[in-house]
């Protein structure tokens, strides 16, 4: 059976790009196999992970949980836009500086967390890069060297200093 | 193989339409946080996608020149409803909801109208919304009704929409309360389900007395509860640690009416007076004030 | 400690591989797509336990797309599999023991003709009782999973007199523990590849932790020549120890095999969740005896592990528990037994310490229940009893050196006794209690009392460029890093100018398994005997140029100088044509294996590890008394590794282990049939994260390359245990079952009166 294809249109990386997709594909898909990017990873199909956010006009969501047809006439940006002729993105060089890769399954997800969260407030303070991060998971690094990465990105600290203990009375209401 | 077709009105009349044809065979695209969720654990794939994130008018918040009512588009985004002052200052208690909802990326995406026709127990602006007394506006073929949140769910994800049911916003009878809060348990921190939510809004007179009070209770019962006895054991009193404590107890006794025991009531009972004593507790404070 | 004597060994130089990953670069199995690849489903089964009658593929076969379905009788050479005892099949023949069990594999052109043919094959099934506890298991009447009864192994460690000594106890502590199965949710859902090389190889790239085991147990599977099949490790998303098992790689070989075609193979997170090992549950009754000084006298102890289905590194980790089960103490009488038990659940295997962090949970809770009864600080019985040099260990192991266990309470104790008195007693809202729980550890690194050797290769070639071949795989944790970074220091150069090819089995030989915390020891130690003697053939060449002594030349920056007039130098440039001319070696081979000695099968009596790394955790806590949330705000974590080849990578090790145990402690429990994706069982997101103050401890192991020991386990084994002790310290109630999750906390809120004593009437 052929299944009725829809044109999509959006920017992608800057780059305007057409694709025809089937209705019931996610983004995810469109973006990795139909395009074959495959720098965003799927990690659970299901918005637990964040191993597939993206950048759709600025905001971070989850590829897996969106439809390729809300792409229609989006700003789009994943991991493959970030660095420019080989050099990389500020915020790819503080990860790699501050040791915030280890299997490196999670790593596009975050770096576009927290790429959309420098475009929304590029003086986040640690309770909003906690905020920003949360919806990623890591399994390896416990968070702390991504953390102190991320606040190195928005030029807050050095790297690999430690993040105040963090009162949860606050994040629990 | 399944095939889907999608649909993208432009406008509301265009989709109402299109329900009016197809409702039973469609899937409503809102945020779609969780029907890609349904749809990959196996849930029936219906024949036609209506994407409704063209629709304009489905995205706006306005409040009423006289204040009272404030009126919330089914397509704003949970993101948006954390970042509005309109609906900061006019619905406190469903801003903070907002903060703890789910993860960054879904808050992004999913919509306030998704969250309340998915009719998950656990949705978590449900409890706000209902302590302002809000109603769906629902648009179908045969013209607009209302539908007061309270009677939204017939149960646990029923959702007491008909298949050409678009709902178009929800209108909150606003207030700037002088006291609100919401709060949920999870099992983490964040990106986690609503093991028990409730929301509350009051206002004082000038002896310290609860002149008004909107209490609701999330996740723990199959459809979203305003709890009046709660709510009218506090009214015209000072709280104190007793009445706090034995409006909790009330809490309890009524949520338990509603569940019956199961298993897990053995967390909730206590659970659920724990919570609402952590929540009211500031009102003593504030009513001295 | 000082790193200036090393030239990059001590230095947290940048990652290898760290660029790939931060670009997106299609390095991980699903990323690959070799073309024309057929897409691979394995039907699994519908009983826990029951026989199979018969099965049929017509249906399936008719679905269109579908290239071709695989039974048991499709598997040329052995269908069994298993790293230590083989009992798994690769598809199931006469009967299913799990629901993960497979009994038929689909290959289709497409994911969604794979999926449809797998639901259209038709298993004829005769449903059989199943069994779930594995203490109902080991009974006489139970239904019998394998031909060999379901007691797996019973691994005993015994030594002085345990009973005489209970007798002259002056406190004897006698508790139950019971931890939760835990799933290791690595990011990257386990995936492979595979297609016929020109020469009809047949390469598989899979994410996994030991290609070489992978190897040989494809060969065994397929009936064929070493040669016919090439395991390469892709990029690995993490392990933490499921990926040691045959995951896809069975299945890729066998469609491989009988069509020749590229295949393809990626889990979705629900199939791994349902196919892959899990940490086995422990129920462990533990007691114990101390003298009136707080000196643990005794300790008998007896556990039930359940390792599901099949056996995977089950006899591994009953046989950890056992030998690890004193904690880092010297208890001089002891009677340890640890018995592993099949049932009808998803098979358990290897996980971060192999049955060390469930023993963890009950030795620290003893301890801390020890110190209660005579009013001793927590700390302070540890130091008591914690073991140094010359302690005899339970298995009558002396330990002479690298015995770092004081060392790490000595640097916990500062940031411990500020939080005792100063964090305990900071105002906090009314329904928070405050604890300070402390977690200890020790853990042998290697296999236990068996050989496990590792290999490696460093070769030069004629323009003097250097390549390390090492098997040893790479799942996150950062070895391939620290290995070039040993081959570096051996031969002076930079990490980064040694080029490297890893887990390779075409290339690379055997290192054995990234488990148990060994590589950077065993194979360490390989690739530095390997580095060390083609460093030697370059000397002796250098002296031959230059005319100096050997005992004056050094290696640096890919030359060969004189130490005492370093303008006299060769480059290795110019060294290694001339070696070649002259018929000499530039390709050497390191081999290394710890010396132990093998546990006596009734005693334990042996030396089951050649070094150990010990740990030290402080942790910090709030509980919430009246809803059970529990937070944990700080933990410090000082760890003996003997030496940090790259900090920054032990930090990233520490850290994660403390993640790892936040979500042991707290959240964490996979239960078979319920737990179905990620939606159902909660990780540690950064929002639940402490802040965690690293403390590297350097007890030199003379074993170890340039003093290294390992720290991947470890890092989580006193986490769970330090918040256990945490939140019984907040709450004055203790929590003897792990996960500790709002139910569990909220009950102990209520035995201990602080839910119904917040907020009261004054």
């Amino acid at each position: 059976m052929t299944q009725t294809r829809i044109p999509v249109q959006f920017i992608l990386n800057g780059k305007k790009t057409a694709v025809d997709i089937l209705p019931e594909q996610s983004a995810l898909q469109v973006i990795r196999d139909e395009l074959g990017m495959k720098g965003t990873k799927e990690g659970c199909g299901i918005g637990e992970c964040g191993a597939c956010t993206i950048e759709v006009n600025g905001q971070a969501v989850n590829a897996c949980l969106m439809f390729g047809v809300q792409l229609d006439g989006c700003r789009v940006m994943t991991v493959e836009g970030l660095a420019e002729d080989g050099r990389l993105h500020p915020v790819q060089e503080k990860f790699l500086a501050g040791h915030a890769v280890q299997c490196g399954f999670c790593t596009p997800g975050l770096l576009m967390s927290t790429h959309a969260l420098l475009g929304e407030n590029p003086e986040p303070d640690d309770h909003q890069i906690v905020q920003a991060i949360s919806g990623n998971i890591c399994r390896c690094t416990g968070y702390q060297q991504i953390f102190s990465s991320v606040r190195a990105a928005c030029g807050q600290s050095d790297q690999g200093s430690v993040r105040e203990n963090q009162d949860s009375k606050e994040e629990r209401c | 193989m399944t095939t889907m077709t999608c649909i993208r009105p432009e406008n509301l009349d265009e989709a109402v339409d299109f329900l009016h044809h197809h409702g039973p065979d469609t899937h409503i695209l809102a945020g779609g946080t969780d029907l890609m969720v349904d749809l990959r654990s196996g849930k029936h794939h219906r024949p036609y996608l209506l994407d409704t994130s063209r629709i304009d008018s489905l995205k706006t918040v306005q409040i009423s020149d006289d204040l009272s009512r404030l009126s919330i588009g089914s397509g704003v985004t949970l993101t948006r409803i954390n970042t509005l002052p309109l609906i900061k200052d006019h619905a406190p208690a469903l801003h903070k909801c907002s903060f703890t909802f789910a993860s960054r990326q879904i808050r992004n995406m999913a919509t306030i109208g998704g969250n309340v026709a998915h009719a998950s127990p656990c949705g978590d602006t449900i409890p706000p919304l209902v302590i302002h007394e809000a109603e769906a506006v629902v648009a179908n073929k045969d013209g607009n009704r209302n539908i007061p949140l309270l009677e939204m769910n017939k149960g646990a994800y029923q959702s007491a929409l008909h298949p050409e049911d678009l709902v178009v916003k929800f209108i909150l009878q606003a207030r700037q309360p002088g006291f609100s809060d919401f709060q949920k348990i999870g099992r983490r921190k964040a990106l986690a389900t609503s093991r028990m939510s409730m929301a509350v809004m009051a206002d004082k007179d000038s002896q310290g007395c609860i002149s008004f009070i909107r209490f609701s209770l999330g996740a723990c019962t199959p459809t979203p509860q305003r709890m009046h006895d709660v709510e009218s054991l506090f009214t015209g009193k000072i709280p104190s640690v007793k009445l706090i404590n034995q409006g909790a107890g009330l809490l309890a006794e009524k949520m338990v009416e509603i569940t019956g025991r199961r298993p897990s009531i053995t967390y909730k009972e206590p659970a659920v007076q724990g919570l609402f004593k952590r929540m009211i507790y500031p009102m003593v404070t504030w009513c001295r004030q | 400690m000082s790193n200036d004597r090393y030239h990059t060994v001590g230095k947290s130089i940048l990652r290898r591989g760290a660029k790939e990953r931060l670009t997106g670069n299609p390095i991980f199995c699903a990323d690959m797509e070799p073309e024309n690849a057929l897409y691979l489903k394995a039907v699994r089964s519908r009983h826990p336990h029951a026989g199979i009658l018969g099965i049929d593929v017509s249906s399936a076969m008719s679905v269109p797309g579908v290239v071709q379905v695989f039974t048991a009788k499709d598997i040329p050479g052995k269908n069994l599999m298993g790293i230590i005892n083989k009992d798994q099949p690769l598809l199931a023949e006469d009967k299913v023991r799990s629901l993960a069990d497979p009994v038929a594999l689909v290959a289709a052109r497409t994911p969604g003709a794979a999926d449809l043919a797998a639901a259209a094959v038709s298993v004829d099934y005769d449903p059989l009782p199943a069994v779930f506890d594995p203490e109902e298991a080991m009974a006489q009447d139970a239904p019998q999973i394998h031909a060999k009864g379901n007691v797996m192994v019973q691994k005993k460690v015994c030594r002085g007199d345990v009973t005489a000594a209970f007798d002259k106890a002056h406190t004897i502590i006698e508790k139950t523990y019971r931890t939760s199965a835990i799933e290791h949710t690595y990011l990257e859902p386990d995936a492979g590849i595979g297609f016929p090389d020109e020469d009809g190889t047949l390469v598989i790239y899979a994410s996994t932790q030991n290609p070489h085991y992978d190897h040989k147990e494809v060969v065994s599977l397929l009936g064929v020549e070493d040669h016919a099949v090439r395991i390469i490790q892709a990029a690995t998303g993490g392990g933490f120890g499921s990926k040691l098992d045959m995951n896809v790689q069975g299945f890729i070989g066998l469609a491989l095999y009988h069509l020749k075609q590229p295949v393809r193979y990626v889990y979705t997170r629900e199939e791994a969740f349902l196919a892959t090992a899990k940490r086995h549950p422990f129920v462990i009754h533990m007691k114990t005896g101390a003298d009136e000084t707080g000196r643990i006298t005794a300790m008998q102890m007896k556990a039930v592990c359940n390792t599901g289905a099949y056996g995977s590194y089950g006899i591994a980790v009953a046989s950890r528990a056992a030998v690890h089960a004193t904690g880092p103490y010297a208890i001089d009488n002891v009677n340890l037994e640890c018995t592993a038990v099949y049932t009808n659940h998803p098979f358990c295997g290897a996980m971060r310490g192999f049955g060390t962090p469930q023993m963890a949970l009950a030795h620290e809770s003893q301890m801390d229940l020890h110190a209660r009864a005579l009013n001793m600080d927590p700390l302070e019985i540890r130091v008591l009893n914690g073991v140094k040099k010359g302690t005899v260990t339970a298995t009558g192991q002396v330990l002479t050196d690298s015995v770092g266990f004081q060392d790490c309470l000595t640097a916990v104790q500062p940031e411990y006794e500020k939080a005792m008195k100063g964090w305990l007693s900071e105002p906090t809202p009314a329904y928070i209690r405050r604890g300070v729980g402390i977690g200890g550890m020790w853990y042998g690194i290697g296999n236990t009392g068996v050989q496990n050797p590792s290999t490696a290769r460093v070769a030069m070639d004629r323009e003097g460029q250097v390549t390390l071949f090492t098997g040893c795989a790479d799942i996150g944790q950062g070895s391939t890093t620290v290995l070039s970074q040993i081959a570096g220091e051996a031969l002076g150069l930079d990490a980064m100018d040694i080029h490297v090819v890893v887990a390779d089995t075409k290339y690379t030989t055997n290192a054995g398994a990234t488990s148990a915390s060994r590589q950077t020891y065993i194979s360490g130690n390989a690739v530095k005997q390997a580095a060390d003697k083609l460093a030697d053939v370059l000397l002796t060449e250098a002296v031959n140029y230059l005319k100096i002594r050997k005992s004056d030349l050094r290696l640096e920056n890919g030359r060969v100088f004189d130490s005492r007039h370093p303008e006299k130098q060769v480059a290795f440039s110019r060294l290694a044509p001339r070696i070649l001319d002259k018929g000499g070696e530039l390709s050497w081979q390191g081999y290394f294996d710890p010396e132990t000695v093998p546990l006596h099968p009734d005693t334990g009596e042996g030396i089951p590890y050649s070094t150990y790394a010990f740990a030290c955790h402080a942790a910090c806590v709030e509980v919430d008394v009246l809803t059970g949330e529990t937070s944990v705000c700080r933990v410090i974590a000082a760890h003996d590794v003997g030496k940090a080849i790259h900090p920054e990578n032990v930090i990233g090790q520490i850290c994660g282990g403390v993640a790892m145990g936040v979500g042991f402690a707290l959240m964490e429990e996979f239960v078979p049939g319920e737990t179905i994706s990620m939606n159902d069982y909660h990780i540690p997101t950064a929002a639940d994260m402490p802040c965690v103050i690293p403390i590297i401890v350097e007890a030199s192991e003379p074993s170890g390359p340039f003093g290294a020991k390992g720290v991947g386990e470890p890092a989580l084994i006193p986490t769970a245990p330090a918040i256990i002790n945490a939140v019984t310290h907040a709450l004055g109630k203790r929590i003897y079952a792990l996960p500790a999750s709002l139910e569990r906390v909220l009950d102990a809120s209520i035995a201990s009166g602080h839910f119904n004593n917040c907020y009261q009437e004054s």
